[in-house]
């Protein structure tokens, strides 16, 4: 997953937790409040009652006598106040719920019960809240609260989503830069303009290791040159003074036998110099892979090229490609030499009588392509090793330099070919490459 | 037929100057591009062998300047680098033809003569011998009127034994000249004598007595 998708799930997430948390929490919380309100008003209220009876006497409110009592409340029965005088030796300071009945009608109200003593007389003080008013402001309060926490979190998360995204778009460069390097080669260093740092220093780093690759690969290719000028101009000298002392009418028969001897010894030399030279310039990138290859017309080639072998062999060459396909890009001449070497060991390693199969078909979204022979197989503790340079598993004759399949799996690798080898000793061989993007 | 070896390396150039003179062409040696610039400016040549690593002279600066000459030479490449825009670059630059080293030497006669083929347009392009006849524009054998089915492979020997008579070729310079381009694990002189082996078959009726030699241990040789 991206770093942004992650950054802005992790944010939506969080936001709905503390959402839903406050959802829980909210209306005991505004419960509370309401009721906390609702209490030092109470309070408040019973100051003012007490300093106006203070002011104007209790014989304002309640006249001499038994029974006698003072009430008043509002039209929509919200609130009510009343005193009275009680028993002595009561003594009431609460704030509590309770019923009360008011005009035939019974109304659930935040009471406050005080007791207070004017010339040795007992006052019952009551000031009262109905609840319904009450859960009223503490319904409102919660429907606005809802509603402004909604608009915070959307808000908040599209703010997140922005600036994450604002904030990434470097990384976002930098990681679309790095997906359109093929190779090393192509590589242009780039300044980043952000003012988050970790980034500069982030692209900083990869501008300069990859200059450090580029300086390494190049440095390879010069070597590369050097070393082919130098190793192939003696050999070159070699062969061609072999060839004037082979046509020269003067040397005497007995060494012109001795003159092919040396070619073939020098041939075994430069073809293994050529061969290391070609595996280091593919692992050193030089060649293009710009063709579009047909893998049935490359088949018949190779096999047009190498029937003759076959033939001599007495080995039945056949070639069948079950399902046509194109490599969009490759390099024609390697997939002919790659391809060429694993059917010349099938038909080489092979017996009178003997089998080479070449097959292709679509297989689980791949191609492959099977060279499958009959022949004396690779013993099992033997096929770990046989990509291994200089590695000689027949060489009966002793001229094979063991570079082919070294040649072959560097080919394969270069165009992202998976190469399997399965065997049976005494039985065959089969070679199976697997093209990526069927 | 008047040739400039261009080529730094003293050895490599006696053995080519050795060679020609043997096959006929009459041979310059340059063994530098400065002293190659001279002489490109002053003779005539027909051909011109360029190796491109020169010590003083980018070996494709002075291929250009022998393109610029009126006379048209021919110009073939010889260079032990054989990066492949080397290759492409020197052909673009109008080369005729590029041959990476080591080569063969008579790899490089044939070439040469293709060259020269191709570039003074020669209408006659038919080699016979003992009565048959060799057509290399049509890549046709032929005995009189009628034609001799012979596989890419058996053609391409006989005319390379035909193109170097008189001469042994070993099983290993024909090897060369029929699969030089691929790069293999080894060398198995033993397919070669097999497309003789047919080829002889397969010219027995039409040619009587011996028109290809055995010289044992070392090749074969075409007798004309």
């Amino acid at each position: 997953m991206r770093l942004q998708s992650k950054l802005t799930l992790f944010s939506a997430a969080s936001k709905i937790i503390i959402f839903l948390l406050l959802v829980l929490v909210l209306p005991p919380l505004i419960h509370k409040v309401a009721l906390h309100n609702t209490d030092e008003r109470l309070l408040q209220k019973k100051e003012q009652v007490l300093r106006i009876v203070e002011e104007q006497g209790i014989g304002n409110f309640i006249a001499e006598g038994d029974n006698s009592a003072y009430g008043s409340y509002n039209l929509l029965k919200e609130e009510f106040i009343s005193l009275e005088q009680v028993p002595a030796g009561q003594e009431v300071n609460s704030i509590e719920n309770s019923l009360r009945k008011v005009e035939d009608e019974v109304v659930d109200y935040r009471v406050l019960s005080l007791t207070f003593q004017i010339d040795d007389q007992t006052y019952l003080l009551e000031i009262g809240r109905s609840i319904a008013t009450i859960r009223e402001s503490i319904d409102i309060l919660q429907q606005y609260a809802l509603i402004f926490l909604v608009v915070v979190v959307v808000l908040t998360a599209f703010v997140d989503l922005a600036f994450n995204k604002i904030l990434l778009r470097p990384l976002s460069l930098i990681i679309r830069r790095l997906q359109r390097i093929g190779h090393p080669g192509t590589f242009q260093p780039k300044q980043l303009h952000t003012s988050t740092k970790d980034f500069i220093y982030l692209n900083d780093t990869i501008n300069s290791m990859m200059g450090q690759v580029q300086a390494a690969f190049l440095k390879e290719k010069e070597f590369i040159g050097n070393v082919s000028h130098e190793l192939l101009t003696p050999i070159s000298i070699l062969q061609n003074r072999m060839e004037n002392l082979l046509a020269d009418p003067e040397t005497p028969e007995h060494l012109l036998v001795k003159l092919v001897d040396n070619q073939r010894t020098l041939h075994r030399l430069k073809s293994i110099v050529q061969a290391l030279l070609l595996i280091s310039r593919i692992e050193n990138e030089q060649y293009l892979k710009n063709e579009a290859i047909d893998i049935k017309t490359l088949a018949e080639e190779v096999a047009e090229e190498i029937r003759d072998r076959a033939e001599a062999r007495e080995v039945e060459l056949s070639v069948a490609i079950a399902d046509d396909w194109t490599l969009p890009q490759g390099n024609e001449s390697l997939l002919f030499t790659m391809l060429f070497n694993v059917v010349n060991n099938a038909i080489k390693y092979n017996r009178p009588g003997g089998k080479v199969m070449i097959e292709g078909r679509v297989m689980d979204k791949a191609y492959e392509l099977c060279i499958i022979d009959t022949g004396v197989g690779i013993a099992a503790e033997q096929l770990p090793h046989i990509f291994s340079r200089f590695k000689r598993l027949h060489a009966p004759d002793g001229e094979s330099h063991g570079l082919g399949l070294p040649i072959v799996q560097t080919i394969a690798q270069f165009h992202r070919i998976k190469l399997t080898v399965d065997s049976v000793p005494g039985a065959g061989t089969t070679f199976c490459f697997r093209f990526p993007g069927a | 037929m008047h040739v400039l070896i261009v080529e730094d390396e003293v050895s490599l150039a006696k053995e080519l100057v050795h060679f020609l003179s043997q096959e006929h062409y009459k041979c310059d040696w340059a063994a530098n591009g400065r002293d190659a610039s001279e002489k490109i400016a002053v003779n005539l040549y027909d051909f011109i062998l360029l190796d491109l690593g020169l010590p003083d002279y980018n070996g494709l600066t002075l291929l250009q300047e022998a393109r610029q000459l009126e006379h048209e030479p021919a110009i073939l490449i010889l260079t032990a680098r054989g990066s492949l825009e080397e290759r492409i670059e020197g052909l673009d630059l109008g080369a005729d033809d590029y041959l990476p080293k080591p080569f063969s030497l008579l790899e490089l006669q044939a070439r040469m003569q293709a060259v020269l083929r191709r570039k003074f347009k020669v209408k006659s392009s038919v080699l016979a011998f003992h009565g048959l006849e060799l057509d290399s524009s049509t890549r046709r054998v032929s005995y009189q009127d009628t034609e001799i089915n012979l596989t890419k492979k058996e053609y391409d020997l006989l005319h390379y034994l035909l193109l170097h008579k008189n001469r042994i070729l070993t099983r290993l310079q024909l090897t060369e000249h029929i699969w030089g381009n691929i790069l293999e694990d080894d060398y198995d002189s033993n397919y070669i004598d097999v497309h003789i082996k047919n080829l002889r078959k397969k010219l027995a009726s039409y040619v009587s007595g011996e028109w290809l030699e055995t010289v044992r241990g070392v090749g074969y040789r075409l007798i004309q």
